[in-house]
């Protein structure tokens, strides 16, 4: 706990190199290609386009079943904050071993490292979020003041996302084999969390697997005060929440730990 | 009054060389029993206090441990053994443009090598006038880095350093860089912070430098500190001794 406490003031306190790191990854890759920007948002587009066309008009999986939803929006409100989550995960992990010239060299706050991958990617993820809502907009989804509940989910999303994150950058700092196997266990992942099919139809006996993967709780949640104008599932909620903390918590911890012999080791 | 701020007591530093990076190597050596890693120590038993205000040179040969103090007199690495002790702000000349990312302009990466070096934006506004003049890269600051000349590159990152202002000051082999103006350049500046107190951790090859700039030089050979003394002596003994 106390670690948390200095860690957030450290990291307050270098707050502008934040800032100068997230500035740097954002205009960067504005910078290096042609369409810039525009390939955050065209990647979740074609993405979705595919996969309704495969899941909804091929394999012809329902949505919730209530309301009147295409499958494209049912899609888009799990599948944007999936990509973030696990494009977070593979860019942090990558963070410390790509700023190695760094590590050797200056002190500053590892964590920064991390933290500014992370910001990044929301930055990318509220680009993307400009076609879920004019798509919102076009196709007239009702919605209610459940929505703010989107704020609390997305707090407890980013808790979980920096505590794995803060595991993966500095094992994979350790041993380089972990970029791998992040890419693995997220291509897993995705199929184990309620993104293509709705949560309802998983089988109940498996329901207990699905609240402890605080991904599918979220993503369905996310669902519930989006598309269902309903408020969420409490205690999913609330198990999310505190796997998320208890992962944070450790994922720092290991990070800690390890930084010591980063500049030894990388 | 002198008071003392770098202490190094009982140094010891000893690197984890790992045989195996990867775990395909790494699995079928723990099965087979090898050895999964190797020691090798870089300093042992270093000792040393050093002043505020002092201008100090390290001399030895290649892979005698010279960057290993410098890395954990910054703070970078931590000692296996013993204590290290810095009190002060300190700002590293080593390898400069570490953090520069070669799609940024210059200006881009002025303020992001600035803010890694522990600078607010503040700062760098006000200092980004003369920073630019000491580069003298005022007709491509706002190009992309990736267009500049390596000497450029340098002069660039040497500019934004100097303007840290620190307590401690540690220049590793930097010089060697850059044209003859703007090496008279980088030496007026370190003359400059010499007089205002900032204590100076210089590390060269160059015997003549040494002499001419430090005080006091610390030998050091095979991660030990042979000598630490005035200039003059000890690089004396390090000339005899090779």
């Amino acid at each position: 706990m106390l670690d948390l406490i200095s860690e957030i003031k450290n990291i307050f306190k270098w707050r502008e190199l934040l800032f100068q790191m997230v500035g740097r990854e954002v205009k960067a890759r504005y910078k290096q290609s042609i369409l810039g920007y525009f390939w955050v948002v065209l990647n979740p587009l074609a993405q979705m386009l595919v996969m309704s066309f495969a899941f909804s008009l091929i394999l012809r999986i329902p949505t919730n079943a209530a309301s009147n939803i295409p499958y494209s929006i049912f899609l888009f409100v799990a599948l944007l904050p999936w990509n973030l989550f696990a494009n977070s995960l593979s860019s942090s992990a990558r963070s410390l071993v790509d700023a190695s010239s760094l590590i050797t060299k200056i002190y500053f706050p590892r964590t920064i490292l991390v933290v500014a991958a992370i910001v990044a990617k929301i930055v990318d993820f509220l680009f993307a979020l400009i076609i879920l809502i004019g798509y919102m907009v076009i196709y007239q989804i009702p919605i209610n003041t459940n929505i703010l509940w989107v704020f609390p989910i997305f707090v407890i999303q980013q808790i979980f996302t920096i505590g794995l994150s803060f595991f993966f950058a500095a094992a994979n700092l350790l041993y380089r084999d972990i970029q791998y196997l992040l890419t693995l266990l997220l291509t897993l992942w995705m199929y184990l969390t309620p993104i293509i099919y709705p949560a309802d139809i998983v089988p109940p006996q498996y329901k207990i697997f699905f609240q402890l993967n605080p991904l599918s709780v979220i993503v369905n949640a996310y669902r519930q005060v989006v598309l269902g104008g309903s408020p969420p599932n409490y205690t999913s909620l609330f198990i999310a929440l505190s796997l998320s903390l208890l992962t944070f918590t450790l994922g720092l911890s290991y990070f800690k730990s390890r930084e010591k012999i980063f500049a030894d080791n990388i | 009054m002198t008071k003392s701020i770098i202490e190094f007591v009982n140094v010891q530093k000893d690197f984890n060389l790992t045989s195996q990076k990867t775990f395909k190597e790494f699995l079928p050596a723990l099965f087979l029993g090898e050895k999964t890693h190797d020691s090798f120590t870089a300093l042992s038993d270093v000792s040393f206090t050093i002043n505020a205000g002092e201008t100090i040179g390290i001399i030895g040969p290649n892979g005698s441990g010279k960057s290993t103090i410098l890395k954990l007199v910054a703070k970078v690495m931590s000692p296996t053994f013993g204590k290290v002790e810095v009190h002060g702000k300190v700002s590293p000349l080593i390898e400069l443009g570490a953090g520069f990312h070669p799609e940024l302009t210059g200006k881009e990466n002025v303020y992001l090598s600035g803010a890694i070096l522990g600078l607010k934006k503040r700062q760098i506004d006000e200092h980004f006038k003369s920073i630019v003049d000491f580069a003298g890269l005022e007709e491509f600051i706002n190009q992309p880095i990736k267009h500049f000349s390596s000497g450029m590159y340098m002069r660039l990152a040497f500019a934004v350093a100097v303007h840290v202002d620190p307590e401690i000051l540690i220049v590793d082999e930097i010089l060697a860089v850059g044209d003859a103006p703007f090496q008279a350049k980088c030496f007026t500046k370190m003359e400059e912070f010499k007089k205002k107190g900032v204590t100076i951790l210089f590390v060269s090859h160059s015997l003549n430098t040494i002499q001419s700039f430090c005080t006091r030089v610390l030998y050091i050979k095979q991660g030990k500190l042979i000598a630490d003394g005035p200039s003059s002596q000890v690089c004396q003994q390090y000339q005899n001794d090779q």
